[in-house]
């Protein structure tokens, strides 16, 4: 992900002015809830490619993002702790190594 | 063929009963930005509806619209304010942000072709609002809190090697420790507030660019309540009275129209 991208996520978010979080939960709303009407629409939204990549990401469920064939995120750790913590593995192994070679009292809540 | 400039087409906000329907409409005339909205019914049931220009809203020209963001959060807000203003009247049945009709006909054949679903989407949420309520942690001073609780436990006398391990041995507890934590706040105020909800909904989390915020949210829920009860509101007081140790806050929004418990889908799944 460039910069670039994030940045205009967060503008995205700041732009309302006082109530950033309001903004957000109204476009998470009324972009991604509600009831969707297809049939003899003229134009349906929902077929077509209708917003930015980046910002479908930041309103759709991580499902129908992967469902697109968005998976970057997973790899990102600004948006994924879990991606944090697989960085920070090896490191953690070694020192459970290290730690039971040096007779260390074990760790109950970790060994369950 | 018209000029393009001068032609519309209807823009659909939602539904509400036909009943209510001339006191929306005076509520809604006040709220609207742009072109006045008005009530267009059909049996049982009226669309809140607007012109828009077809310059704006055209199959053609919209989707490199919807890449502008000043435009969309504009349309987005408008949307919504229309219908909260409607809400504030009566039941509102809200539509997803882009349903466009040609007019008055499309839209009356479109409520005539889904009356049963619409009427029972009525029913559903009748006399019924949603509120969010989200859980945002700060991890540093939660992970603070637990450090100092442990510290007070730690050994002392270890060679500075073996003092090393044990740091960084409760480190990794705290760092556990605060997940289970917040595993377990979200666990309690949702089953809290879903327990004084008619129904409830969990979204993910919104992530930072989105919510604004520096902490991590760690809940992001919506709860259909009776317009008027004031319980979720005495239970988020609640929570925040019992989290402000950790590091968690609760923010509760709304009453919005009831987005979250509409579709038909979405009800099933």
């Amino acid at each position: 992900m460039s910069s670039g991208e994030l940045g205009a996520g967060a503008r995205l978010a700041r732009s309302g002015g006082p109530a950033p979080a309001q903004l957000a939960d109204v476009l998470e709303r009324v972009l991604d809830k509600g009831i969707v009407v297809a049939g003899d629409i003229q134009i349906n939204l929902l077929d077509i490619e209708l917003l930015t990549v980046k910002l479908r990401l930041l309103i759709a469920s991580a499902d129908k993002a992967r469902e697109m064939g968005i998976d970057w995120w997973q790899g990102d750790p600004f948006l994924s702790r879990s991606a944090q913590r697989d960085g920070d593995g090896r490191l953690e192994q070694r020192l459970r190594r290290l730690e039971s070679a040096a007779g260390l009292p074990v760790d109950e809540k970790e060994e369950r | 063929m018209i000029a393009a400039s001068a032609a519309t087409v209807l823009y659909v906000y939602g539904i509400v009963g036909a009943d209510a329907a001339d006191d929306v409409e005076r509520e809604v005339a006040s709220a609207a930005l742009g072109q006045t909205p008005r009530l267009l019914r059909a049996g049982s049931l009226a669309a809140l509806v607007s012109e828009v220009p077809l310059a704006e809203f055209g199959a053609d020209v919209l989707p490199e619209r919807l890449n502008d963001r000043d435009w969309l959060e504009e349309r987005v807000q408008a949307h919504e304010d229309v219908l909260e203003a409607a809400l504030a009247r009566t039941t509102v049945i809200p539509f997803r942000f882009g349903a466009i009709y040609h007019g008055n006909g499309d839209v009356a054949r479109m409520l005539g072709e889904r009356r049963r679903e619409l009427e029972e989407a009525l029913e559903r949420v009748r006399g019924r609002v949603e509120l969010g309520v989200k859980a945002y942690v700060d991890r540093q001073l939660l992970e603070e809190r637990l450090r100092s609780a442990s510290r007070e436990a730690s050994s002392e006398g270890a060679g500075a090697g073996r003092a090393y391990l044990l740091g960084r041995q409760a480190e990794r507890r705290v760092v556990a420790e605060a997940d289970e934590a917040c595993a377990a706040a979200i666990a309690e105020a949702h089953e809290r507030l879903s327990a004084i909800a008619v129904d409830a909904r969990v979204n993910r989390p919104q992530p930072r660019e989105l919510s604004g915020r520096p902490e991590q949210m760690l809940l992001n829920g919506a709860y259909l309540v009776e317009r008027g009860d004031s319980r979720i509101e005495s239970e988020v007081e609640s929570l925040r009275t019992a989290y402000r140790g950790l590091g968690i806050a609760f923010e509760l929004t709304g009453p919005w129209p009831p987005y979250n418990f509409v579709d038909d889908e979405e009800a099933a799944a």
